[in-house]
Formats: structure tokens, sequence, C-alpha cells
């Protein structure tokens, strides 16, 4: 038969086995975030924005908006007096778009690494650095990479954020991962000018993963003329998958 | 009554000449005069006032300054004295050796010889010159003699400063230069080592040894100098100017050595320079703490911090790596043409 001890009995004993009662959890520390730029976005995450320290991984195909929210990112958090990076080793970063997207070219710094190894190398350092705000780590079609893992660790101690923009590789590491689907086009006329988006939050180690948020991604040409549009639409109801509107419109994808 | 002498090397003057014993020679006359002002490159005020009881006449204070300045480079002097800087440097420009090709030249000028001098020694514009001409003005003493609200009536203010100088007034004080400070530190190797590369421990020690006195002083250097002499071939030296005062041993001794062997490679030696010593200088002294970064701007000063980061990195993973964005054509057609990179690194 087993003789099962009191509690209170097992609490007094645990001195005298070297164990000892552990502190209640409390409240986390409030971290700070930067801004997506993105309003829906912000408020998806549940953290106003990127959490600080956080390797963000933007899981989304090829086309999806994925760069351009990260511009749109590294835009914002230059208004909100950051520097910013962008780790570039396939060459793709074209900066008249990012110009065109936001971002103050003066307070960017291009990284060109040799390949995706040296890029997580580089990253790493300039997270441990920490006088980078944010950072986008695009390793689309640059190969596999290792020591992402590091980076997250190095990342939360310094409080920076990182985008990565990949396939699947960074999935495990990131301590955000946020999915992009196209929802639909924006379209002026018969020109697209953009695409609306569905961002959904699948993990998020420091708030309650699962928000999702539509949010209007222009291309570069259309952000520009885009406070025009929005002054010449008037609100109109969505009909089946298109929403009609005077100037702006939604055709469904 | 002040007396300041001034001397002026002609071959510092010529525009192409090489102004490195400059300093120097003014380090050494440190020992002469503690107020000592560098006019310009080549020309030096030193104040002899009282120095007549501990050093004699002023003929043989100046030979005393000129021994000691051509201890460092035996170069031409004309030294002048006077009671105020315009009739020291006067002096000194009016100077002529007493024999041909004699080092030194001296001569001392008062006020009242000025009188006899012509308006061309004053520095003049050439349409104020013009002018004196046309008003017939040809020696100083014409140009003192008037009155000197008619010289102000006519030429203006600057005219009446051209006055004051004709008269032998001079209200600019002589500046003193401030001595710049450094830590010096001299590593000699016996037997020579081979390679820049093997001077590399030493240096780390010696960067980390002036660190350590300037981190007890609360100073930090804004520049290190480093000179590697060499047992059959003229020294190989470099030079690194930090973005901001900076006490990391470690990272002045690598980046020195790496800035070294671009020079080494520069000079395509043969075979691996044998090294006889290692010179480290850090200096620009100043207190750490009392960095001035930029404002108004939050990413001005963030970047100023980011640019020391910056020269490590690209020490740590070679040239190539950093650049920063500039649109050149927004409008061009080809995105490649839009904009261009510039490279940031060191």
């Amino acid at each position: 038969m087993t003789v099962v001890q009191p509690l209170p009995e097992v609490l007094e004993s645990l001195p005298h086995h070297g164990l000892r009662r552990g502190a209640l959890p409390g409240p986390m520390a409030p971290r700070g975030a930067l801004p997506t730029g993105q309003p829906a976005l912000d408020e998806a995450l549940r953290t106003d924005g990127w959490p600080r320290g956080a390797l963000v991984h933007l899981d989304a195909p090829a086309g999806a908006g994925a760069t351009t929210l990260a511009l749109g990112s590294m835009a914002a958090a230059q208004a909100a007096g950051g520097v910013v990076a962008y780790l570039d080793p396939g060459h793709s970063l074209d900066p008249a778009t990012a110009s065109r997207l936001g971002v103050s070219l003066e307070w960017l710094l291009v990284v060109r690494p040799a390949d995706a190894a040296e890029a997580v190398e580089l990253a790493a350092w300039l997270a441990r650095d920490g006088r980078i705000d944010a950072m986008v780590l695009d390793l689309a079609g640059a190969g596999a990479a290792r020591g992402l893992d590091r980076l997250a660790r190095l990342l939360v101690r310094s409080g920076g954020v990182t985008l990565l923009l990949t396939g699947a590789a960074g999935r495990e590491a990131a301590g955000v991962r946020v999915r992009l689907r196209r929802r639909g086009w924006l379209a002026v006329g018969r020109d697209l000018v953009g695409q609306r988006v569905e961002a959904s939050v699948d993990r998020h180690r420091w708030a309650l993963a699962g928000g999702r948020a539509e949010i209007d991604l222009y291309f570069a040409e259309g952000r520009r003329t885009d406070p025009l549009l929005r002054a010449a639409a008037t609100p109109a109801p969505v009909v089946g998958r298109v929403e009609e509107r005077p100037a702006l419109r939604v055709v469904g994808a | 009554m002040t007396r300041l002498l001034a001397m002026i090397w002609p071959e510092l003057r010529a525009p192409e000449a090489d102004a490195a014993p400059f300093e120097p020679m003014l380090d050494r006359l440190d020992d002469l005069s503690p107020r000592i002002e560098a006019v310009d490159t080549g020309v030096a005020l030193v104040d002899i006032t009282g120095l007549g009881p501990l050093l004699g006449e002023e003929r043989r204070i100046a030979a005393r300054a000129v021994a000691q300045a051509r201890g460092i480079a035996p170069l031409e002097v004309r030294c002048g004295v006077g009671e105020n800087r315009w009739l020291a440097v006067l002096a000194a420009r009016l100077a002529r050796p007493g024999r041909p090709g004699a080092p030194a030249a001296f001569r001392d000028l008062r006020r009242d010889e000025l009188a006899r001098l012509p308006v061309d020694l004053l520095p003049a514009d050439p349409a104020t010159r013009q002018r004196f001409a046309l008003f017939g003005l040809t020696g100083m003493g014409q140009l003192a003699a008037l009155p000197r609200s008619a010289v102000g009536a006519q030429f203006g203010p600057a005219g009446e400063r051209l006055q004051a100088l004709a008269r032998g007034h001079d209200p600019r004080p002589l500046v003193p230069r401030r001595r710049p400070e450094r830590v010096v530190s001299r590593v000699p190797f016996e037997p020579p080592v081979e390679g820049v590369g093997a001077t590399a421990l030493a240096l780390r020690r010696a960067c980390a040894e002036l660190c350590d006195v300037l981190r007890g002083r609360h100073l930090a250097p804004g520049r290190a100098r480093l000179a590697l002499l060499l047992e059959d071939a003229p020294r190989l030296q470099a030079s690194l100017a930090f973005p901001a005062p900076v006490l990391e041993p470690d990272w002045i001794a690598r980046l020195l050595i790496g800035r070294l062997e671009a020079a080494a490679r520069n000079r395509r030696m043969e075979e691996e320079p044998r090294v006889v010593a290692l010179l480290l200088a850090l200096d620009r002294l100043s207190d750490p703490a009392s960095r001035q970064l930029p404002a108004f701007e939050a990413q001005a000063g963030r970047w100023e911090e980011l640019r020391w980061s910056l020269e490590r990195l690209a020490a740590r993973f070679g040239e190539g790596r950093l650049w920063r964005a500039e649109l050149s054509r927004p409008t061009a057609s080809l995105a490649e043409q839009r904009s261009r990179l510039v490279d940031i690194g060191p």
C-alpha cells in the first residue's frame, strides 16, 4: 500500500533534500516594440509592433509582399529615430524602390555578404553590437543558412529586431512568425498598384499568437499616389469579392 | 614691454614643401619659452619677454632658438624681434643674412624705423595698393602722418587698420599653442622578427599598456600612429584616426596591423621585412566622456556611434561588405541606373 504524505509535510521537508520553493511567476517585464508600418498588423501582433529582441520570420511565397512589408517596417523604424540595415547576399535590394517605400537611404546601412552563412554571421555581429535597431536579413535564394538560433538568442539580449526573408529555413529559430497570403490586387482603372494581403501571426513568443490582419501593400509607385487615391475614394460596401470604389478597387485574387 | 621673436622658415613656406619638421621644431622651442604661437606653416612667434636676464641679449636668444630648431631640421631661418607681432614678423621678413650662405638672419625693428619703409610691405589687397599709389602714398611714414578720420573716410575700417600698422600699432595678442600631448611606446626586437604579422603580439601589449596609462588619467586617444623600423628598408608606417576617443587596445592593434599589412603589400616587398623595432604613439587625447554627437536628428548621433563598429566589422569580414545607397537618377527606366552604392568601408 502506498502512503501519501500530506502536502504541508512535503513542503517542510524540501530544505532537507536540498530543494527550495521557486518564486511565483510574475508578469513579464514590458518589452518595447518597433512599428511595422501597418497599424492593423501592429494590432494583430498584440505588442504594438515587432517586439524588440525578436527574430521575425516573414513566411510568404514569392511576390506576396514580404519585401515590401519589410521595407515599410524599416521606414517606420527610421521614423521612430532608428538606424536600420539591409543584409543582402543576393544583391536584390533596389535602393530606389526602398526610397519610394519611405526608407531614408541616409540612415540605411546596406551590407552585402558573400553568402548566406556570412550574412547570418554579420547579422549576429550587428545584433551583438546593438547599434542597429532593425535589420532585414534577405536570404531568399541565398541557400541554406546556419546559426539562426544563435542570432535569435543575441537579438533577445540586444533588443534589436531582425526580419528574416527566406523560405522554410528560419521557421524554427524565429520567435515571431507571420504568414502572408495574397487576398487580392489593388487596382486603379486597369493598373495594379498594390495587393491586399492577409497576415496571420502563427507564432509569437511574447504574446498570444493567432492574430490576423488584412493589410494593403502598395507597390512603390502606388504608395506614392496613395494619399491622392484615398482622398478620392469613398467607402463602398463589399460586393462579393470585388470592393467597388470610384478610384480604388480590390480585385479578387 | 612685450618682446616677440618671429621665426620664418622660407623652405617650409613653399607650396610643395614637406611641413613635417615644423611641429617637432615648435616642440623643441617649448624649451625656450612657454608661449609659442604657430602663425602659419613655417612661421612661429615666440614670446621672449623677460628672458634677457636669463639668456642674454635678444640676438643671443634668437641664436639659441635657431640652434634648437636646427637640431630637428637644418633649414634656413629668418628671425625678427619687435614689440608686437606685426613688428616682429616684418622684422623677420626684412632680415637678410650677414654673409652669403649663412643659415640664419636676424633683425630688430622699432616703430620709428617703419616710416622709411614702403607701403607695399603692408598686408593690403591689390585694390587698396592701387589707391595708395593714386593718392601718392608710397611710404609708411606718409600714411602714418595722415589724420585717422581722413584715412577712415577714404579707405574705410580696413584702411584704418593699415594705418595703425604703419604707425607700429598691432593690438592682436600672441595666442600660445597647446602642446599636443601623446603617449609613446618603443618596443625593440632582438633579434629582428620577420614579417608584419609577427609584431602583432608585441603591438597588442604596447597598446594595452598605453591604454592602461590613459585610462588611469581618464583620457582616450583620438588617433594611433604606428611605425615599424626595418633592418634594410625604409620604415613602414600606418595611421588610424578614430571616429571617437576609444580605449580598446585589441581593436586598435588589429586595425593598425591591417593597415600596415596593406602598406607592405603596396610596397611589393620581395621578402618578408625584418622588423628591428616598433614605435607606437597615441595622440589627440581627450576625455572619453566628452564626445559631442550631432543633435536634432536622432540617427546622426547613432550613425556616429556605428562608424566605429563598422571599422571593426570591415576588419573582421574584409572590404566590399558595407555600403550606403544614394539616388543617382530616380526617374531612370532601368532599375540599376536609379541608384548607386557607395562603399563606406575604411
